[in-house]
Parts: structure tokens; sequence; C-alpha cells
């Protein structure tokens, strides 16, 4: 039986081995939550790749929404309705969220409610590395940060006891040392929640966010985060390790616990480890018992000083003169995750003991890089190809290229290099029709299908409006693809599988008031180079929609029609102009005793590179199959 | 105790499934084992390691100079894992090569044999397979992350027995497949142990 159907029918007491995220999709099951929303972004996508698999099954409303705002208003809608409801995100897409997020918070919530931010301490796919624990303070949320799955399924169930309880949303905060983790989980039950149904109830004072509401709502929520607080000094996710040590006390949290965990394991040290679960509001009365009962008190924590900050006005406020030790007097960085040497490093200074990190065994700074690279058959590269042509056609000189969030991130990197800014999702659109008021430069934007929904319309409207010169070329591969192939508005299939409205982005383009747009097919090289260089002549917003299915979609397309064909070099005719190799930059073609060859087990055919465009000699030609 | 183990090659192939094979192997025999995955931007053709940690530990994260089992799908992601390593690690290597395009952009070729070997020469225990085409003798060319398995399971570190790793290879195959994966599995254990014991003073390909 395949994992995620064991994540839906386990049985209590059953063990699984399970990654962070997956232990969290069945720990929503656990919580009898019925409604779940999200938009994509690593590292919280597994999640939406199981419950678009179960959620039916479970009765559980599922989809992924068109951005994280739209998400989380979808979320708050079941919780006012009477229905568990969480909404999961990475940590950017808070940002997105938030406008809304900080109005829930006053609304509060009826039935549970639970926010999950998914941050990316080290930026492994992310622009920022933004500690979402200060959402927390900012928005007046209790905030619940697991360690690893086990506990990343088991808050959650506490996450919605406090919700309910208090009638307030909750925060749950994961890095991706923890959704990305994997350990064995054991299963508690599910309770049957067939057969309910939400239903809203009016309650103006609550729901309806206006001035004359919210200036009482407002101190409503600080009265609950106050009884929040005292509630948390009782609370069995707050946990103390006592080691007798009564000399040294450590505060830690989330995945910082399990590189302290390991470091005194290391350096085989003795300290009292205070664990805090709920990290907002902090449970004032036994933290300042564990302060006033340690000589020393240190704080492990990645990213901000967040708990540090606390814990030092904690002894301010009581009058106690401790030594407190963390990031704030240089112990420990602000920036990137921990691991278990990090945080020895900071423990061998302040504890004064010896700790050297062993030198590395190999040099390596002399290795090729493997650089994250467009795969083989992506149609962007085919596209990259055909604006690099068209502009070097033009003999166009100083274009400025605003780029977007998306796999074509990547033609940032040689030899495309085509991305001149990037900030966050469908930013691309508002820099460029800036950048086109500011300057005289061609103006050259990219954007996805799936960013081009979630946040690209408005900034066109506003390009239209303000009569801004650009060329946008949106690179349609008809999924959300850096994140794991997820669905998007623009294709018939919604999140659970069901058939669903296809969006048009050229029709949406076109009622948007832009005259000039095209929408082309990237692998047909001569079709994308002639639209790009007709765009460009325009003085006005011109949009080429490049549209081509992702080269992994067409792979799995092809492996079940088992269409898949390969192309080769006929070295024969092959003159090494190397131009193949060098402009085009396809992973499957590579140089090898002085010829140019391909791998056929990375060539997926999509052909493009056999075009006169790319290879003049046409020495690239598909492999014939031979018979058996 | 604790045994730490780094995956690491290229993404598409395989590198992932073959940590959560021992993992799962290991967590399903009542172990304590953490793993995480980095398979960073890209989709395909990018690096992707996998860090696998058995024992007294909490992180996922190996500590520098942990490392005691390197398991390469690619000759150049061996090395780069190796380095965190010790002289005793044993790093075991698919020595099918896959040209990274940072190379075949600047019309360079991959570098030479020697110029691996030569990084690796302080370890003790290295092996280079031809997991591939010991893959596609055992029936199918997917199958190289079960001989990797294989050679991983002839080093002396990797607490796991042939009996419980077929068990797992029975929960995800059947069939034809289940055989193919079980001979695959074999030939590396085979190929790597007689290559142990033979303790090369040279390194060389298959």
């Amino acid at each position: 039986m395949n994992l995620i159907n064991q994540i839906l029918t386990g049985k209590a007491g059953e063990r699984l081995f399970l990654l962070g995220n997956e232990a969290i999709s069945r720990g929503l099951l656990e919580a009898g939550v019925k409604v779940a929303t999200t938009y994509p972004g690593t590292p919280s996508s597994e999640i939406g790749d199981v419950l678009s698999q179960i959620a039916k099954r479970a009765g559980m409303y599922f989809e992924f929404s068109v951005n994280e705002k739209v998400a989380i208003e979808m979320a708050f809608s079941g919780s006012v309705s009477g229905l568990r409801s969480f909404v999961f995100m990475k940590h950017v897409g808070l940002n997105v969220a938030s406008d809304s997020f900080m109005s829930t918070v006053y609304s509060g919530a009826k039935a549970g409610f639970v926010i999950m931010s998914a941050d990316d301490p080290s930026m492994f796919s992310s622009q920022n590395e933004q500690d979402n624990r200060e959402y927390s303070k900012l928005a007046h949320v209790p905030m619940i940060e697991p360690s690893n799955p086990q506990e990343a399924k088991d808050f959650l169930k506490t996450a919605y006891e406090i919700s309910e309880k208090f009638s307030i949303p909750v925060l749950f905060r994961t890095t991706t040392r923890v959704s990305h983790q994997r350990s064995t989980v054991e299963l508690s039950g599910i309770p049957d929640t067939s057969g309910m149904k939400g239903m809203f109830v009016y309650d103006k004072g609550s729901y309806v966010d206006l001035p004359s509401n919210s200036y009482s709502l407002k101190e409503r929520l600080v009265k609950k985060m106050r009884e929040i607080e005292k509630f948390s000094n009782t609370l069995g996710i707050n946990k103390l390790i006592e080691n007798g040590a009564n000399d040294v006390g450590i505060i830690t949290s989330g995945e910082a616990y399990n590189t302290l965990m390991d470091s005194l394991n290391e350096n085989n040290l003795r300290a009292d480890v205070f664990k805090i679960g709920m990290t907002n509001p902090l449970p004032s009365s036994v933290l300042f018992n564990f302060l006033n009962s340690h000589e020393r008190i240190i704080v492990v924590e990645e990213l901000d000083d967040f708990l540090e900050e606390s814990v030092r006005a904690l002894a301010q406020e009581n009058g106690l003169s401790k030594n407190i030790n963390g990031k704030m007097d240089g112990y420990f960085p602000y920036s990137h995750e921990y691991n278990s040497d990090v945080v020895s490093l900071g423990l061998s200074k302040i504890l004064g003991f010896d700790f050297k990190i062993p030198q590395p065994m190999v040099e390596i700074s002399d290795l090729p890089k493997r650089l994250p690279v467009l795969c083989p058959g992506c149609p962007h590269r085919a596209t990259f190809y055909a604006v690099k042509r068209a502009v070097k056609m033009a003999k166009l000189e100083n274009v400025i290229y605003p780029s977007d969030i998306g796999c074509y991130s990547l033609g940032s990197y040689p030899p495309f290099e085509m991305a001149d800014t990037m900030l966050a999702m469908g930013a691309s659109v508002g820099v460029a029709t800036g950048l086109a008021k500011t300057t005289d430069q061609r103006i050259i934007s990219f954007i996805g299908d799936s960013t081009f929904f979630h946040s690209g319309i408005p900034a066109i409207i506003d390009a239209v409006r303000n009569k801004s010169v650009m060329t946008l070329i949106v690179l349609d591969n008809r999924t959300t693809a850096m994140t794991g192939q997820q669905p998007n508005p623009g294709v018939p299939i919604d999140g659970v599988g069901e058939l669903s409205y296809e969006e048009s982005i050229e029709n949406i383009v076109r009622s948007l008031g832009v005259e000039n747009v095209v929408t082309v097919d990237p692998y047909d090289l001569k079709s994308t180079l002639l639209a790009v260089s007709s765009a460009l002549r325009y003085e006005g917003i011109s949009v080429v929609i490049a549209k081509r299915e992702c080269a992994i979609l067409r792979d799995n397309r092809m492996r079940r029609e088992k269409t898949w064909k390969t192309f080769e070099i006929d070295q024969d005719k092959c003159t090494k102009c190397m131009r193949c190799v060098t402009t085009f930059s396809c992973p499957a073609i590579y140089m090898d005793e002085g010829s140019v060859k391909i791998n056929p087990t990375l060539c997926d055919g999509c052909g493009v590179c056999a075009e006169p465009y790319v290879c003049p000699y046409r020495a690239i030609k598909e492999v014939v199959p031979v018979a058996d | 105790m604790q045994t730490n183990i780094i995956i690491s090659g290229v993404g598409g192939q395989g590198v992932i499934t073959a940590g959560y094979l021992i993992a799962d192997t290991l967590s399903s025999k009542g172990q304590n084992v953490v793993m995480s995955e980095i398979h960073g931007l890209a989709q395909r053709g990018g690096s992707v390691t996998v860090e696998l940690r058995i024992g007294d530990v909490y992180s996922p994260i190996i500590p520098q100079g942990k490392v005691d089992i390197v398991i390469g799908f690619e000759p150049i992601e061996a090395v780069r894992a190796a380095f965190r390593g010790h002289k005793d690690t044993y790093v075991l290597i698919n020595s099918e090569k896959q040209v990274p395009v940072s190379l075949s952009m600047n019309a360079m070729e991959y570098p030479s044999d020697d110029f691996i070997f030569h990084k690796l020469q302080g370890f003790k225990h290295v092996v280079f397979l031809d997991a591939s085409s010991m893959a596609i003798k055992a029936g199918n060319v997917r199958a190289v992350n079960t001989v990797m398995i294989g050679a991983a399971m002839a080093s002396s570190v990797l607490p796991i027995s042939l009996e419980d790793l077929e068990t797992s290879l029975s929960k995800r195959f059947e069939g034809k497949l289940l055989d193919i994966n079980k001979r695959a599995l074999q030939s590396g254990i085979d190929y790597a142990r007689n290559k142990l014991r033979e303790n090369i003073g040279t390194l060389q390909y298959p």
C-alpha cells in the first residue's frame, strides 16, 4: 500500500516513517480539520500534494487557492462557519496573506483556525529568510513551534484546542528541517466528522472590522493574549528537560532544540533545557522560575533574537541580575540555519571548553559547480533562447529584464543571464512599469503562469493605465512547476483532480486593455523569435505568451503514451561550433574527448536543439529506433 | 552510538528513494532514524543530498567530520559529500559521470579520473562501481539505487541485515521487479565486499 493511503487509513498506534509535512497532513485528519487551503510554496508544498490525493476521501474541503491572501480568507470562512480550518504557506506567503491575517486575529476564530508558516532558514528555495515568529507579536497571536515530524502532528491538536478555547487563530511555525525531516511517527485515531456542515451565524461585533468595532476588538485581543499567557504556564508542550544542572539552563525551540541536544551529546555537556513549544506568549512564571534557578542562562534559537529579547526583558522586569547569553552578545549568528557545530562553537565560548570544527577531508573549492538548471526539454530554455536572439537581432542595448519567482528564475544563471531584478511573487511587472517610467531603456519582463494569476494581474492593469512601454513574456508551462507541478487556474483541473474552468491568460490580458498580445509555442523557435521581435517594436505594452507544458509533465505523458524519442549528434556534420553547448546549454548536451554528445538518458526529445537557430549545420537529428 | 550517511547525486537519479528505503528499513526495526533531503531550486539536473542519521541523534544535519558512509550516485557529487567525512568513512561511488552544465557551457570536459582519485586519497575505504551496468545486468537500469544500497551494506557500519532490506523491497516492489531489485542489491553487496576485502592501494574504475 502506498504511503499516501497509509496516511489516510493508518490506525492509532501504527508507526509510519513520515516527512514532517506528511505528518502534518495526518495531524489535520486526527484534529478533525474540514477545510484546508494553500498556495504552493517550499518548504510547505508536500502537505498540498498529500491533501490533493486524500481530501475527498477524508471528507475535507481542500483547494490550491490563487494566492495566499485568498487562501487565508477561505480558511477564515471555514472557521467562522464552525468547521476546523487550516491554511498553510511558505514564510513569504504570509506577507501576501498578512493584510487579511491581521484582521482575522481581531475577528477571532469560532471553530479552530490554524495558520501555518513554513520558514526557510538558509534560503534553500526562497528570496529571504525572514523569521515569521515576529508575526506572532505583530498580530498578537499564539504561536506553536514543533521540532520534528511527531511533534508537528501532535502539536497541531494542541493548536486547535488553544484556538477554540480562546477563540483566536493560532500561528503554527515550522522550518525547512522540520517540514522536510523524515522520522518515525506514531499515529493516533481520526475522529468521525462525516456529516459536519458549516453554519455562519451573524456576529457583527466580531466579523465586521469597522473602526468602531475594531476599537473594542483590539482590547478583547489583548485580554485574550493575557489569558493565554497564564494558560501557557500549564501547557505540556513547554517541556523542561532536567539534568540536575543548576549552573547552566538553556532555552530553545524548534529545530534549534535538535541541534542543541546533538551539541550537548557531542561535547558531553550537562545542562537543563527548557524546550518551548508555544513561543508566543511565553510562559512567564515557569520561565521566571527557570531563570531564577540557574546561574547562567543561554538562549539557542535560529535567525532572530525572538526568545532572547523576551528572556532578557523578563529578567529585567523581575529585577534579576543574570548572565544571559545568546546572539545579542555575539555568541550565536543571526543568519542561516544552525547545525550542532554552530551551537557547539557558541557554547564553547560561553562555557569555556575546547571545540574545533574538524578539518575537511577534501578540498572542494576547485570542484565543478552543479548550478540549478532548467530541465532537458524545458520550454523556458527555448523562450529565453528566442528572446536573447531577438534582442541581438534588433541590436538593442541596455535592455532591462525584470524577472519573477518560478523555475524561470533560473534564467538568472548563465548562459541566459536574463534577470536584472527579482523581488517577490508578481513583482516583475510592477518593477518593469516603474523602470519604463524612469528610464529610456527597453524593458523585457518575465512572469510564469501561476505567478501571473497569483499577483501579476493588478500590475498589468497599472502598466496599461499608465501607458507603460514594455514587453511582458508570460512563460505559461501549464502548471506550478517549481513547487512540484500543482495545478493553477490556467488548467482545466482543480486541486482535487476534478474538472474545472480553464482561465485563458490571453483573454485576461486582452480584457485588461493590452492590445498587442500573441500566444506562441516556444518549441517553435522561429515563430517565437518573430513574435518577440515584433513585440519589441511596439511602442506600448506588448505581451507574448509562450505556452507549452512543463517538461516534467510532458515526460510523464510521453512515458504513458510510449512516444518517447531522443536526439543524437551526427559527428560527420558537427563542426564543433559549440553553439548548442555554450548558448543553449541543455543538461543532455555535453563535451566528451573533444566531441559534442547527447546523453540519451537525459535527452527528452523536445528537438529544439535540432532547429537551425541552435544548430545551423543540421547535425542534430532524431535517433531512429533500431528494430529488435 | 550513531551512524551518519550522506547520499548524494543529481536530481532524477533516485537519491531520495534510496535514502527512504534505508531509513524505512531501520525505522520499521524500531531504530531511531532521522533523514533530511535538500534538493534546491532545480527539478532535474541539480545536486540532491540526503542526510540520514541513525542512533542517538536529534537533528537531521550531520556535523562536520561525522559522515560514516557516502553513497555517491555520481563522482563529483560523491567528492563533494566526502568533504564532511573522516579517514574511515566508506565512500561508495557510482562511476557513471553526469557532466554539469557549468562545464559544458564553457566547452569544458569532466574532470579526469586522476583528479577524482587524488581528491579521495585520504580515505581508506573507497569503492567505484559501474552501478548502471550492474543494474542493467540485474534486469532494469532504474535499479541503480538498489545496487548502491547494496554497496553501502557491504561496509561494516550500516546496521541493516540483508533480510530486513529485502523485506523493505518487497513492500515496494512485487513479482519480476522485486526479483530484479533483489539481484541488484546482492550484486552491489558482492562487488563492494570483494573490493573492500582486496583493500586496493590504488583507486581504479571498475
